[in-house]
């Protein structure tokens, strides 16, 4: 079958962009690996998207793909490994094997947490090393843990902890905290330690993480911490290997878009949110920008249809 | 029909896919919260090896994340 559009990604921006594809009687496919995007790893409750003065991203996520499936869209939940351009339009191809067809394509996939790249940290994936504290923290009861990274992602990530560990570090690379002041009060008031000047070096163990050694930039010494988890939170990378050929891409591998239409330097191929050059990655904007996508990619539509 | 037991926290997104995908297709399973249940946790880092969340037991075998090829397969859907 020949879609009109398919959107690759289940996150506020690929979410909103279904709603508006399928409400403008686009016959529309969405792929996601799962739904939720980057919303439903935040660990404490978000609190900046409006008509909703607090909820957790567990709750909104669910709020988003109910709306969603009221509409009529077809729902593959899969992962996309390639984007082709082809006459006609273009094929996207999935993981499980499946390939599909459409005259036009919003990229939505949002971005993947950004990897330490040290010793130790692929071997522990699942054994101590995690990039999701709303997913694994609660296994951490009674254990030290430690959160790399300073910033409000890592300082969320060590709060909504310290109410499972036994005790709280929070690694952070340069000599100051940038987290909102709000952040830092709370850490102080649950006596989470917080370290600065530290450059992460390697996690050892054996069979799960029994400490993360690094190295105090002032004083050049090694330091180990006998924790049994680590929490990355040193941000996030684009998510856009199968379409690399079709896009460029800013100095941090954003695609880039035109932001009048959010269309990316091939015809018919869009995309919004997060994995784009936007110049704010928030729930609220990510999902005003699906919009934008899908009305764009409705006209490209009618008029090369 | 298979025995089937998820090992989940409740703020895990693949946790929910994973059960309503099944839910989606009438299977019925049985789900420990990891969260609250520190037995059922020890159980699943000595089944998985690991501490990651969603693990599913499908009868004795025993599949980490929500791996939808593979539980497809096992479970002939
Ligand atoms: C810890 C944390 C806390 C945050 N707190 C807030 C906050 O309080 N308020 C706020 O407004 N914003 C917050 N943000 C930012 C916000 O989450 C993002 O701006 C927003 O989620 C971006 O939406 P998106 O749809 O562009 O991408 P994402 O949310 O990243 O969604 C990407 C989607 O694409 C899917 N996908 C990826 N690759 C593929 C593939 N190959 N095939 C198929 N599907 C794929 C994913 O499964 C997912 O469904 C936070 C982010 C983090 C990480």
């Amino acid at each position: 079958m020949l879609y009109d559009l398919i959107i690759i990604g289940g996150g506020p921006a690929g979410v909103a962009a279904g709603i508006y594809a399928a409400r403008q009687n686009l016959n529309t496919l969405l792929i996601a690996k799962s739904f939720g995007g980057q919303m439903t790893r935040k660990s404490v409750d978000i609190e900046n998207y409006p008509g909703f003065e607090k909820i957790s991203g567990l709750d909104l996520m669910q709020k988003f793909e109910k709306h969603l499936r009221k509409n009529k869209i077809d729902i593959e939940i899969d992962s996309v490994s390639k984007v082709e351009k082809v006459s006609g339009g273009f094929y996207v191809s999935a993981t499980s094997g499946k390939q599909f067809q459409s005259k036009a394509v919003i990229v939505t996939s949002g971005a993947d947490p950004r990897p330490l790249e040290v010793p130790g940290e692929k071997e522990f994936i699942g054994k101590g090393v995690s990039y999701c504290t709303a997913c694994d923290g609660p296994l951490f009861g009674d254990k030290e843990v430690a959160v790399v990274g300073g910033g409000n992602s890592g300082f969320e990530a060590a709060i909504s902890l310290h109410s499972y560990a036994k005790k709280v570090y929070i690694l952070e690379f340069s000599p100051q905290i940038k987290a909102d002041e709000i952040n830092q009060k709370l850490a102080q008031k649950y006596d989470i330690e917080v370290i600065t000047n530290a450059a992460i070096k390697e996690i050892k163990g054996k069979d799960f993480v029994d400490s993360v050694i690094y190295q105090d930039r002032k004083s050049q010494k090694l330091i180990t911490l006998n924790v049994q988890g680590v929490f990355v939170e040193i941000g996030s990378q684009p998510a856009t290997s199968f379409a690399k050929d079709l896009v460029e891409f800013s100095e941090k591998d954003e695609i880039k878009i035109d932001p009048k239409n959010n269309m990316t330097k091939t015809p018919g191929l869009f995309a919004a949110g997060d994995v784009t050059d936007v110049r704010w990655k928030q729930i609220v904007i990510a999902a005003g920008e699906g919009c934008k996508a899908a009305l764009s990619a409705y006209e490209y539509i009618i008029n090369h249809g | 029909m298979a025995k089937i037991k998820i090992y989940s926290t409740p703020t895990c997104p693949y946790c929910v896919t994973l059960k309503e995908f099944l839910k989606e297709r009438d299977i019925a399973f049985e789900d420990a919260n990891v969260a609250q249940d520190a037995q059922a946790r020890e159980e699943m880092i000595h089944k998985s090896g690991q501490m990651g969340v969603p693990v599913i037991d499908i009868d004795g075998e025993i599949i980490i994340g929500f791996d939808r090829e593979k539980i497809s397969k096992i479970l002939k859907i």
